[in-house]
């Protein structure tokens, strides 16, 4: 409560100050600092993209982002540098969910809020936790999977780093409804940290050892797309989706890339996770941090849910669609607006 | 001079007992490891891993040390696709012929090895810290002009040596044996090759003995780096698209294959062949673990362990002392 006080204080403070040096121009002139996690992934490159294109549209005053490069020290610095630079909420997506804490307590300490993005602390004070619902991503590819190969077959998985708390999610979820649903899919896990070149000797091995494999379940399309398309070329095993011996291959991500092998019959569906929604709904959240306003656990307007995950840290889920040849063309994916 | 040589043929040998264990293994395993398919797959994964340490391993025994090579195995079939495709694919628009793009890449990484070497040759600036500043340098060049995306429309031309067969076997196998073999036979028989293993062990005394000690080390840097840009150019064709991080972190790799297969990083010791036993020691147990199945969270722990199994056996089988 008494943080609120002091958050509109400032915010009412900074409003003046705006007002005084420039004759009011956007949101009360309170900075907002955002930390990019990474600029090599083209999901995370949309969300660069999107970020400032929100920031306008929503009134919002941005501080010149600063790139962590995956980097958690990075994260930490530029954090450290953002705050000192006059940044009245940061918005971040720290990659490595552990090592963030003390930095969230010195935040807190110092009563800048802070909204993550894509991925929840395991620890410390945030004011909102902007994330789509990873355990949905594996649930969705594996009702999916399990539906259309009508619960039998063998499915390889490409199991992102276990570290982070994304691929844990879809690891688990993608598991526990396998076992649940269909047991009579045979589930090939193979841990490839991220990393397209171990994906692709995984598979390769995979399809030798059981040449009748018929299901493909990746991680990320961003990673693994290209990879796993080629391996299967050359192992005369790509055939478009109808044919009975297509392998039926859900990803997620929703990059163009794979709407392209969608509509080509190459995959057969992925989880769109949403780069627009993520940059608007983090900037949405970090200016009401400004404002003080606080939220509660529930539906909200834009089609998502607050939860309360625990510690009184509260996550909006933002939902994401799976994409089929059905719906592939649909102009209000991300996938279909990038470059547009 | 007779005397080094046998020390150099026993470090060869080394691993050997190592990997018969490992295709014992690997047999109980899964009987499937032992199939011609299988093995290929194993060799055509390790091309580009091998290439790097070929490289690496020429580049140590003269005494010296590349970080940068694992940058240039993404930026060389990056820039060069970059200076062919459309910028609407992310390229830089300058749009050249497509039939440039190999020769490109290709030249692209002997200008990285010929800089690297002007630093550390000229300049006589530390081979460590240039190479490791050319990694991050490299890499950024990399992540800056194609934005950080993944290139993926790569012509077939591009992809046809990473993804072809000849007589049976993929083709990026049969380069990187005749890489090899080359390696091997200069090392051990022509002037130039012996002339390595003489600046590696003292370089004053190879100078004092009218080997000229600077034009060969920076042959060995753009060869160093021209086979990595080769290693990037079959690394493209058999994943279909260039990664902005493309090679990241193989370094580690690269040194740990040369490392086990005996190549000394204390300068002018090891051996070609051994090097290349080390590529195929860590590409039979990522293998066998892939058929095993082993659980995803216990792998790494697995991997390294049986990394440190096979030196022991290395090292006991060989008697010899380990540096």
């Amino acid at each position: 409560m008494q943080r609120r006080r002091i958050l509109s204080l400032i915010s009412g403070i900074a409003l003046l100050g705006t007002v005084a040096a420039c004759g009011g121009g956007a949101t009360g002139g309170a900075q907002i600092g955002v930390d990019y996690p990474r600029a090599d992934s083209d999901f995370w490159n949309s969300y660069i993209k999107y970020t400032p294109q929100f920031a306008k549209e929503l009134d919002v005053r941005l501080m010149s982002p600063t790139n962590s490069q995956n980097d958690v020290a990075k994260l930490v610095a530029n954090v450290q540098a953002m705050t000192s630079q006059g940044a009245k909420a940061i918005v971040m997506a720290p990659q490595d969910t552990g090592a963030i804490a003390t930095t969230l307590a010195q935040l807190e300490q110092k009563k800048v809020p802070v909204v993550t993005v894509d991925t929840r602390p395991d620890k410390g004070k945030a004011y909102m936790v902007v994330r789509a619902d990873n355990k949905a991503y594996g649930e969705k590819a594996c009702r999916y999977l399990g539906e259309k190969l009508g619960n039998k077959g063998k499915v390889v998985e490409f199991q992102g780093a276990l570290s982070s708390i994304n691929g844990r999610d879809r690891s688990e979820a993608f598991a526990s409804c396998m076992k649940q649903n269909y047991p009579g899919i045979t589930i090939f896990e193979e841990p490839t940290d991220w990393l397209d070149t171990k994906a692709a000797a995984a598979l390769q091995t995979r399809l030798t050892q059981h040449p009748d494999i018929n299901g493909i379940y990746m991680q990320a399309g961003g990673v693994y797309l290209a990879a796993t398309l080629q391996v299967l070329r050359s192992a005369g095993k790509l055939f478009p989706a109808g044919d009975p011996r297509h392998i039926t291959i859900v990803s997620n991500d929703g990059i163009p890339q794979e709407f392209e092998s969608i509509r080509k019959g190459e995959i057969d569906a992925t989880v769109s996770q949403p780069a627009d929604a993520y940059a608007k709904w983090a900037l949405y959240y970090a200016k009401a941090a400004i404002e003080g306003r606080t939220f509660k656990p529930g539906p909200t307007d834009h089609d998502s849910t607050i939860i309360e995950v625990g510690n009184g840290l509260l996550e909006d889920q933002l939902p994401a669609p799976l994409v089929t040849k059905d719906n592939v063309d649909d102009p209000k994916l991300w996938g279909n607006q990038i470059g547009k | 001079m007779t005397k080094t040589l046998q020390f150099a043929r026993f470090r060869d040998l080394a691993l050997l007992p190592a990997i018969v264990v490992l295709m014992i293994v690997g047999a109980l395993v899964d009987p499937v490891f032992l199939s011609a398919d299988n093995l290929t797959n194993v060799l055509q994964q390790r091309t580009e891993l091998s290439l790097l340490v070929l490289g690496q391993a020429l580049v140590l025994i003269s005494g010296k040390i590349d970080l940068s090579l694992e940058s240039t195995i993404g930026l060389a079939p990056a820039l060069a696709l970059g200076l062919i495709i459309p910028a609407s694919a992310h390229g830089l628009g300058v749009e050249l012929p497509e039939w440039t793009a190999i020769p490109l890449c290709l030249l692209i990484g002997v200008v990285i090895g010929a800089f690297n070497g002007f630093l550390i040759l000229k300049l006589q600036l530390s081979a460590f810290i240039v190479t490791l500043g050319m990694l991050t340098v490299l890499r950024g060049l990399q992540i800056g002009f194609t934005e950080g995306q993944n290139l993926f429309e790569v012509p077939l031309s591009f992809t046809y040596l990473g993804s072809a067969r000849w007589f049976g076997l993929p083709a990026s196998v049969l380069i990187c044996l005749v890489a090899f073999a080359i390696g091997i036979v200069a090392l051990a028989y022509f002037r130039q090759g012996r002339s390595i293993y003489a600046i590696g062990g003292n370089a004053e005394a190879a100078r004092a003995a009218g080997i000229r000690t600077e034009r060969v080390l920076w042959t060995v840097l753009i060869i160093a780096s021209l086979l990595a840009a080769l290693a990037g150019l079959l690394m493209t064709g058999r994943l279909g698209s260039v990664g902005p991080a493309q090679g990241q972190g193989m370094i580690f790799t690269v040194f740990a294959a040369a490392v086990i297969g005996g190549v000394s990083l204390d300068h002018g010791k090891g051996t070609l062949f051994g090097a290349l036993t080390g590529v195929l020691a860590l590409g039979l147990i990522e293998n066998i673990l892939t058929l095993g199945g082993v659980s995803p969270h216990w792998i790494q722990a697995i991997y390294g362990a049986i990394i440190l199994i096979a030196l022991l056996l290395a090292r006991f089988t060989s008697g010899k002392a380990q540096d």
